[in-house]
């Protein structure tokens, strides 16, 4: 029993730790591509691309002098406004088209194709370390956290809570849930769609980029980093639910405890496989996933 | 509305009647005559990238198949390829010498997956539909990439080339590359008019009713679910006689034949080409294989200049390329539509 | 309109014209054309860029001194992208189109196998200069593939050999990719070690491209090692060392080793001193004390501004070999060149080099680099012979 209850505490423990840091990061990524599909119908088949940006752009800015402070300010702005170039100039011309959804998924393919060579041709393929602000080792629950990963725990955790209140407490998520439903009824109270859908872009964008400055110092920037992450934050949305934040939010959470715990008992190549084989199965089974759209009851 | 299971199929308008149009058979024409010439002008490395190109043009083809008359996004063709090229390969490595017997195989193979898989993914609207054929092909590559058995990450090589027992006493060695060429040439092209002949009965045009109006098609007495699903069958073993090839080609397979990059791209072949036009396709699968071999000659950065030619294509030229010439070929003649 | 047209053709047959007379004005004798499919582009690009520099600079030198009886060398590149069926057909497109007499350049270990196929369905030779899966000259060997560098095999003979003689703890624990080459790596490390009276205290196997390394460093925690050895390489081994080190467990006594392609020039600079005492078994390292091995390292950093590593290195001995073979053969006759390369010896930067002829394997000796600072400093060596290891090529 007192085996148990330490392996329990040593191995699960930690993993479980480990599985929610993790998970919290990969919600602010799925976060942004749910809003964007929730509201446009749109998949953005380059936000893993965007993530990989904004680990540039951080590397660009501490280059400069900015410091890591800075960087956590500046570069969800400068990738936010990438997504709103993004919206503007590709997505708008599309969306009255009757096969959008097949459309702009082409669209948003090509321009991670372009997204991940201009990475190439600017900084090259070597892979750029950021430094650690924080230093140090913290105890939760008897388990030894590094201090940074706590912060990027407590600085997710309060970037989702800000989505949540921002969507479901203000008046501009009031109007944001509106056009998601009925954008026509909305335009014509005299509400510039246009605006909310280049806002709704450039926060899911500023999501992803705020994501990879917090975890550019424990995974290090390279040109293939936001490619696997895509994968992934695809899944998370699928189970989610395409358009829910909640669901965003619970699936990465639940998707990376699966991972991270399922590791700890099959070779961890399967663990990953489990995780594509769960979102198969809510596909079939229940495939508008765990939670509502927004909007929706 | 903005739901996603009420997005809209692309479609040419009259699609059926283009194909059986005379314009469209000039050209089809003029492109067979290139077919058949080309090995004459284009020496050994081209013509094994013309035997490629076919083959990957083939996944091109199932992809309109579906999109074009069925009103269904495939992301997900890859997995039929690749199920094919790894069935052939294991065959041809631990079990027979015997093409005709491998062939059998496969086509029962693919034919049972895709049955289990549409069935599935049919009853799904939209853009889950996508989402899942891409799920299940994402799945494929990774069980070909975590089994040591299957070659792992690194694939399959010694894929022998054979000879193909034609008749009794007519063997057909595919170890001279312009043999190879003219047999995958031949079995492209009665794939083509095959598939063609299909959609220009009544089934096909059940299919594009469906497409255009599952539910009232219902009201009239079809089951649309048996259509769609004999449509994506169908699909399946076209996408699977590309991937049955392949490693008779290239003498190895690997996880990637499973790949997103083989599924999207067999997307963009069709966009490139045009869609419901089932030739675009085809020459559209052509065109972006010739092009990423030659453009991957002169810069690292070939996926950057494949990005923009994607880019340009959605937003500026949607009908594709047959699409085009159909339409200046319009004005010329003064008609419209 | 028609003017326009006209002139458009009349310029379009000037170029022709031009380009037609510009690729008949060739060279007196035609040049060895050698063909580099090598990853400029993808995962392994860092060392598809030393592959490249090493290559270009060789070739620089033997041109400048009179090149290959009389003939210079042409390096050709294409880009395999780290991606099997991609190496396959660029080698196709410089065996049938650019029609070279000698392939190199491939890095991955699939890659090389896949091309290596090529190769001998097209008679011509490949030679690897960085794979180090050992089936490629055991198992899966081919009577037109060679290899110049160090396998795996070779790598952990050496470097366990050090290891065992110079940690006192005996506690080792095994960190590979899962992936054929991760898991061939590793199995070679845990068989030596066996041998040598180490104890394995755990293995695990992260994917390959994992993101996070902390959910298998509970299993590290838990064994205690003494010893840890890693077979990852580039961005997985960045990862890897600077989580062991956020997690503070690479203070005290624990040493790190690894496979020689964990860290290198290239990735070094990511780490932030997460490697440092990093100790691994090369057949190459840039300290290595021979005149021949200084001109070329000062030469390489004057072209390129950056040390050498070993896949720069070991491209750059293998130019020096094709010349003293097609010296010796007087030919780029497949079968003579096979014949001249085996059983050989000839001069490279870190000394004489042999290829065995039962499986085309350079004797290669090894070196034991350890990571000090921001450089690596050689700590140990093991003659080529005693590292080798047995002949498993029973196919030629």
């Amino acid at each position: 029993m007192e085996d148990f209850v330490s392996y329990l505490h040593f191995v699960v423990l930690p993993q479980f730790i480990d599985g929610l840091i993790i998970g919290v990061a990969l919600a602010l990524v799925a976060l942004g591509l749910t809003m964007i599909f929730g509201l446009l119908d749109v998949i953005n088949l380059a936000h893993g691309d965007i993530y990989m940006l904004g680990g540039y752009a951080a590397v660009a800015a501490l280059g400069w002098g900015a410091g890591y402070w800075g960087a956590l300010v500046f570069v969800p702005l400068l990738v936010g406004v990438v997504g709103w170039g993004l919206e503007e100039l590709g997505i708008r011309p599309l969306l009255p088209r009757g096969d959008r959804a097949i459309v702009t998924l082409l669209l948003t393919f090509g321009v991670s194709l372009i997204l991940r060579d201009l990475a190439q041709v600017v900084f090259g393929t070597e892979t750029y370390a950021i430094a650690t602000p924080l230093s140090g080792m913290a105890k939760l629950a008897g388990v030894a956290v590094p201090l940074y990963r706590l912060f990027v725990l407590i600085c997710g955790a309060a970037a989702i809570v800000l989505t949540w209140w921002l969507v479901y407490r203000t008046r501009i998520g009031a109007v944001l849930r509106a056009t998601a439903v009925d954008p026509a009824m909305v335009a014509s109270f005299g509400v510039p769609i246009r605006i909310v859908y280049g806002a709704t872009f450039f926060y899911g964008c500023a999501l992803a980029g705020f994501a990879a400055v917090l975890l550019g110092p424990i995974y290090a920037v390279f040109p293939t980093m936001g490619h696997d992450f895509l994968l992934l934050a695809f899944a998370v949305v699928i189970v989610g639910g395409m358009g829910s934040i909640a669901g965003a939010v619970i699936a990465a959470l639940l998707l990376s405890q699966v991972q991270g715990l399922a590791s700890l008992w099959i070779p961890p190549v399967w663990a990953e496989t489990l995780v594509y084989a769960v979102m198969m199965l809510v596909l079939i089974v229940r495939p508008r996933g765990l939670f509502a759209r927004i909007g929706e009851a | 509305m903005l739901h996603a299971g009420a997005a809209e199929p692309v479609r040419l308008s009259d699609p059926a009647g283009f194909v059986a149009s005379i314009a469209l058979r000039r050209f089809v024409a003029v492109l067979l005559l290139v077919a058949v010439l080309f090995p004459w002008l284009g020496g050994g490395f081209y013509t094994r990238l013309a035997i490629e190109a076919l083959l990957l043009a083939a996944t091109a083809l199932s992809v309109d198949v579906l999109l074009g008359y069925a009103g269904l996004l495939s992301l997900g063709q890859a997995a039929y390829f690749g199920l094919a090229a790894y069935i052939t390969a294991l065959c041809y490595l631990h079990v027979t010498q015997s093409f005709w017997l491998v062939a059998a195989i496969v086509v029962i193979a693919v034919a049972l997956l895709s049955a289990a898989l549409g069935a599935v993914a049919i009853r799904a609207r939209g853009v889950y539909f996508a989402l899942i054929t891409f799920g299940a092909a994402e799945i494929l590559s990774k069980i070909a990439h975590n089994t040591r058995a299957l070659g792992g990450s690194d694939g399959l090589i010694g894929i022998p080339v054979p000879s193909l027992q034609v008749l009794p006493g007519l063997k057909i060695a595919l170890s001279d590359n312009m043999v190879f060429y003219y047999v995958v040439l031949a079995v492209i092209v009665l794939v083509y008019f095959g598939i063609r002949r299909v959609l220009n009965t009544g089934f096909g045009s059940v299919l594009r009713a469906i497409r255009d109006n599952s539910d009232r098609v219902a009201y009239l007495g079809y089951n649309p679910f048996w259509y769609k699903l004999v449509a994506y069958v169908l699909a399946a073993e076209v996408a699977a006689l590309g991937g049955l090839f392949y490693p008779l080609l290239r003498g190895f397979v690997a996880p990637n034949l499973f790949g997103f990059e083989i599924s999207t791209q067999s997307v963009v072949m069709t966009l490139v080409g045009g869609v419901g036009t089932l030739i675009g396709p085809l020459l559209g699968g052509v065109i972006i294989t010739f092009f990423e071999s030659v453009i991957g000659s002169y810069t690292e950065r070939h996926l950057m200049v494949l990005g923009v030619i994607f880019v340009v294509f959605v937003l500026f030229l949607p009908d594709g390329l047959v699409g085009l010439a159909r339409r200046s070929s319009h004005r010329r003649s003064g008609t419209t539509s | 309109m028609r003017k326009l047209l006209d002139g458009t053709h009349l310029g379009a047959a000037v170029a022709f014209l031009a380009g037609l007379l510009a690729s008949t004005h060739g060279e007196a004798a035609d040049p060895v054309k050698v063909g580099v499919v090598t990853p400029l582009s993808g995962t392994y690009a860092q060392i598809g860029k030393q592959v490249r520099w090493g290559a270009e600079l060789a070739v620089k030198e033997i041109n400048a001194a009179g090149g290959v009886n009389g003939r210079s060398f042409e390096l050709i590149f294409e880009d395999e992208e780290a991606n099997p069926p991609v190496a396959v057909r660029k080698a196709e497109k410089l065996l049938l189109q650019d029609k070279v007499d000698l392939l190199t350049g491939t890095v991955n270990s699939g890659s090389t196998l896949a091309v290596g196929q090529v190769a001998e369905r097209n008679d011509r030779i490949l030679v690897t200069t960085v794979s180090y899966a050992t089936s490629i000259t055991g198992a899966q060997c081919n009577a037109n593939v060679f290899r110049v560098n160090a396998n795996a095999f070779q790598q952990s003979s050496a470097l366990t050999a050090w290891l065992v003689k110079n940690i006192p703890g005996k506690r080792y624990f095994f960190v590979g990719p899962d992936y054929e080459m991760g898991r061939s790596t590793i199995a070679a490390f845990q068989d030596d070690i066996k041998r040598l009276g180490g104890t394995e205290v755990g293995a695990t196997y992260p994917p390959l491209g994992a993101k996070d390394f902390s959910p298998y460093l509970g299993q590290v925690r838990a064994a205690r090692p003494d010893v840890i050895m890693t077979a990852t390489a580039g961005n997985d081994t960045v990862r890897l060392l600077t989580q062991l080190k956020e997690y503070g467990m690479l203070s005290g006594e624990l040493t790190l080793a690894g496979a020689a392609g964990a860290v290198t020039q290239e990735n070094i600079g990511a780490m932030s001193g997460a490697a440092e005492g990093f100790v691994s078994a090369a057949g190459y390292a840039v300290d290595v004390d021979t005149p021949r091995n200084k001109a070329f390292v000062e030469a390489f950093k004057k072209q390129y501004q950056t040390d050498p590593d070993l896949f720069g290195a070991d491209t750059y001995g293998l130019f020096y070999l094709f010349k003293q073979a097609i010296e010796k053969a007087g030919t780029t006759d497949t079968a003579k060149l096979r014949a001249a390369m085996e059983n050989v010896t000839w001069e490279t930067p870190q000394g004489t080099k042999k290829i065995r002829k039962e499986d085309h394997q350079a004797v290669v000796d090894m070196l034991t680099v350890k990571v000090v600072g921001s450089s690596f400093k050689t700590v140990g060596r093991v003659p080529g012979e005693e590292a080798i290891g047995p002949n498993n090529c029973k196919k030629f």
